[in-house]
């Protein structure tokens, strides 16, 4: 699962469980850049956003190192907090209506209700929030079967659990060059927070699989093998990990990526002199990298990385779009780098298509699905 | 920026407001409910489903919650019967229902499918402090609380303590576990406020108690043995109207009789009449529970027996059934209580024969 039920504490409490990250540019104006942030995987239709969490979208602009190796982050960061109050009952007996703000980088709010498919408007702001189909597929059963036997272990058609289900969104369409400086290659990072007056991060994500698919499995790792590495990891920075456990990050990625790469029985990344999987440090500094320069595009996970790993300029705008089939993308470029067939984990699309027009996900599902 | 998770201060920890996190329960309960119908549903999921029900059924005072995840404990060992997490589930919903030995030997059994030890040793040390084999449950959580000393092992420990009595140890380590929280839930503090609450009341610091209790209905307003305890400790400090207030509301909400018991005995010592109507609804479930459930609802109804229900040979007959069925310090006072009641009524007979 993309970062579904990624780690201890986000299976003890869902409300504060990032499931997705997307950023892309605005399908209906290129001014604009979408940025979504999803919580509460398998949300049932009472799920509310907690009014203790702070939901932020962090963004830095960001250029390709001289070395072509990795990113540079500029130090000038643009957040955008959601909160949320407690819901209230204002006719007494209809639906319960829970209001949301979002604070934008210039210190102005946003007021929005949640559910309303309309949004919340401010100045180069849209804003929507609430209950919409969890936009990610994957056989997760597979992938864990993949682990198990050290094989690709994926169907032709595959069982996706999350079909059918539904997630807490929160999605900002934002006119990038008013509210942010910089770009246009902008890093993007989701997170939750405790509230309150010295705020904790409980969780955050940048690319899709990072904690489940490529640090989740303990089996492989030399150093730590009985160590959840995924609560550590989400307490960190993305912009700035601490130095305390980042070699421990680094043997279960080597390892894991290591281990990706061996499935067809070739090796299309060699590791370095010292062990290092060439994704390695790349994967490590976790933030969804969007060109919003470039035009809207429905498949460009990663193309600015393997642009940069090639050392040749990116086509697309990168970043990541809702119906992209991401783990397909993913599974591929671990396994074979792009050098042999698409790997397919036999599911290939959600219960339902996000749309190109805001707030883009589609709709909640009202019954249950088989999957 | 961000503080470090390790160095914050918690005064007033910030956690998601209870109605909120009574909706999410819900919407958590929904979903996999849904999820388990299907053909091809996951033990995994099947034991999540079986927790949530029974945090629902304990924040709620709902029995009918707890049957439930025990039918479905039930029917998930016999679909799974090689899978070690069924029998963990099992253990926990029997225990619930008091069913010790049965919830040990289905430990044992989750062990012998390949669970290990510290899996399965918070579920053996829990069942442990139930029975009052205390210093067997002690070597277990400290041995988990020196290991990791994360806010779960160190909020075992104060329960652990402040059942047996241990008030600075109890009290020490409540402080150090709020101060290892790591999540927004209200839940775990609000379970963690009653289980002090529970403790200051054994020790008869009304006022603590109190405290405590409120703590943990402000966390969580529907957490209903909360709100019940709260009612009882503002009852015998004469705040009766209060009392009342809670119990009214606990009684026609609840399926757990102890909110109609507890209302039945303020009401009667307030000389009510009404409280014939709840004692007769009380004594009708706590036959009805006992009936099912005997390990689990024998003290209760004991008490239930010894106050407002006025039967002290039937709460006898209770006590030497809960006796045998774990040697606690409660039930050993229990069992003297219902013996001193029985020889006051065997004394009044004896005199009216004289």
């Amino acid at each position: 699962m993309s970062d579904h039920i990624s780690g201890p504490r986000a299976i003890a409490d869902p409300v504060t469980d990032i499931t997705d990250v997307f950023a892309f540019p605005c399908p209906e104006s290129p001014r604009h850049l979408v940025l979504i942030m999803n919580v509460f995987p398998y949300a049932g239709a009472s799920a509310c956003f907690s009014d203790a969490v702070i939901y932020r979208l962090r963004v830095r602009s960001v250029s390709i190192a001289p070395n072509r190796r990795a990113f540079a982050v500029g130090a000038d960061e643009f957040t955008f907090d959601c909160t949320f109050d407690v819901p209230v009952n204002p006719d007494g007996g209809g639906e319960l209506v829970q209001q949301g703000r979002c604070k934008m980088p210039n210190g102005e709010t946003v007021l929005f209700r949640v559910n309303d498919e309309n949004g919340g408007k401010g100045e180069g702001l849209h804003v929507f929030a609430g209950q919409r189909s969890d936009p990610f597929f994957l056989d997760g059963p597979m992938a864990a079967q993949t682990l198990a036997t050290r094989q690709l272990a994926f169907k032709q058609v595959g069982s996706d659990r999350l079909y059918g289900k539904n997630v807490l969104g929160i999605v900002l369409k934002l006119d990038w060059g008013t509210l942010l400086k910089g770009g246009p290659m902008f890093a993007v990072v989701g997170e939750t927070l405790t509230s309150g007056k010295r705020p904790v991060r409980l969780e955050r994500v940048g690319r899709p699989e990072i904690k489940n698919i490529t640090l989740g499995a303990k089996i492989f790792d030399p150093v730590n093998r009985d160590l959840e590495i995924r609560d550590l990891y989400n307490n960190e920075d993305a912009f700035n990990l601490s130095e305390h456990y980042v070699g421990a990050y680094r043997a279960r990625l080597n390892a894991n990526l290591a281990f990706y790469d061996g499935l067809d029985g070739k090796t299309d990344w060699p590791l370095d002199e010292h062990g290092n999987h060439p994704l390695m440090e790349l994967l490590l500094k976790d933030y969804l990298v969007v060109d919003a320069s470039k035009p809207f595009c429905e498949t460009s996970y990663f193309e600015i990385e393997q642009a940069m790993l090639k050392e040749r300029a990116h086509i697309t705008c990168g970043g990541r779009w809702l119906n992209e089939d991401v783990v397909d993308s993913i599974l591929t470029l671990y396994v074979n780098a792009g050098n042999g067939p698409r790997i397919s984990d036999g599911v290939d699309g959600p219960i339902a298509w996000s749309s190109k027009v805001f707030p883009y996900m589609a709709p909640p599902n009202r019954t249950q699905a088989a999957s | 920026m961000i503080a470090a998770t390790h160095m914050y201060d918690v005064t007033e920890l910030p956690a998601t407001d209870g109605t909120i996190a009574l909706l999410n329960l819900r919407a958590q309960i929904d979903s996999l409910e849904a999820d388990v119908r299907l053909v091809n549903s996951t033990v995994e999921s099947r034991v999540g489903l079986i927790e949530l029900i029974t945090l629902r059924g304990l924040i709620l005072g709902h029995i009918a919650d707890y049957q439930r995840a025990d039918e479905m404990a039930e029917q998930l060992v016999r679909d799974a019967a090689t899978d070690g997490a069924a029998f963990v589930a099992r253990a926990r919903t029997r225990a619930v229902f008091h069913r010790f030995t049965d919830a040990l030997d289905d430990i044992d059994r989750a062990e012998r499918l390949g669970l290990n030890a510290e899996t399965t040793n918070g579920d053996r040390a829990a069942i442990f402090q139930a029975l009052g084999r205390y210093d067997e449950a002690l070597a277990i959580r400290e041995e988990a609380a020196d290991r990791r000393a994360s806010f779960e092992n160190v909020a075992a420990l104060v329960g652990l303590y402040s059942e047996n009595g241990e008030i600075d140890a109890a009290e020490r380590l409540y402080a150090e576990s709020r101060r290892r929280y790591r999540g927004v839930s209200p839940f775990p503090l609000a379970l963690l406020d009653f289980q002090l609450g529970l403790m200051w009341m054994n020790e008869g610091r009304l006022d603590d108690a109190r405290t405590s209790f409120d703590a943990a209905r402000r966390r969580v307003p529907a957490y209903a043995p909360a709100q019940g305890h709260l009612a009882e400790v503002e009852a015998e400090l004469g705040e009766t109207e209060s009392a009342l207030a809670r119990l009214y509301s606990l009684a026609a909400s609840s399926d757990d009789p102890d909110y109609a018991a507890q209302l039945a005995r303020i009401l009667r010592d307030a000389g009510c009449s009404q409280f014939r109507h709840w004692c007769r609804l009380a004594a009708a479930r706590y036959d009805e529970l006992v009936a099912t459930h005997p390990e689990a609802f024998a003290d209760h109804a004991a008490e239930f027996w010894l106050a407002a229900g006025a039967n002290p040979d039937k709460a006898l007959r209770l006590a030497r059934m809960n006796i045998e069925i774990r040697k606690t310090p409660r039930a050993y006072d229990l069992l003297a209580r219902a013996v001193a009641a029985n020889e006051v009524v065997g004394a009044k007979v004896m005199k009216s024969h004289e």
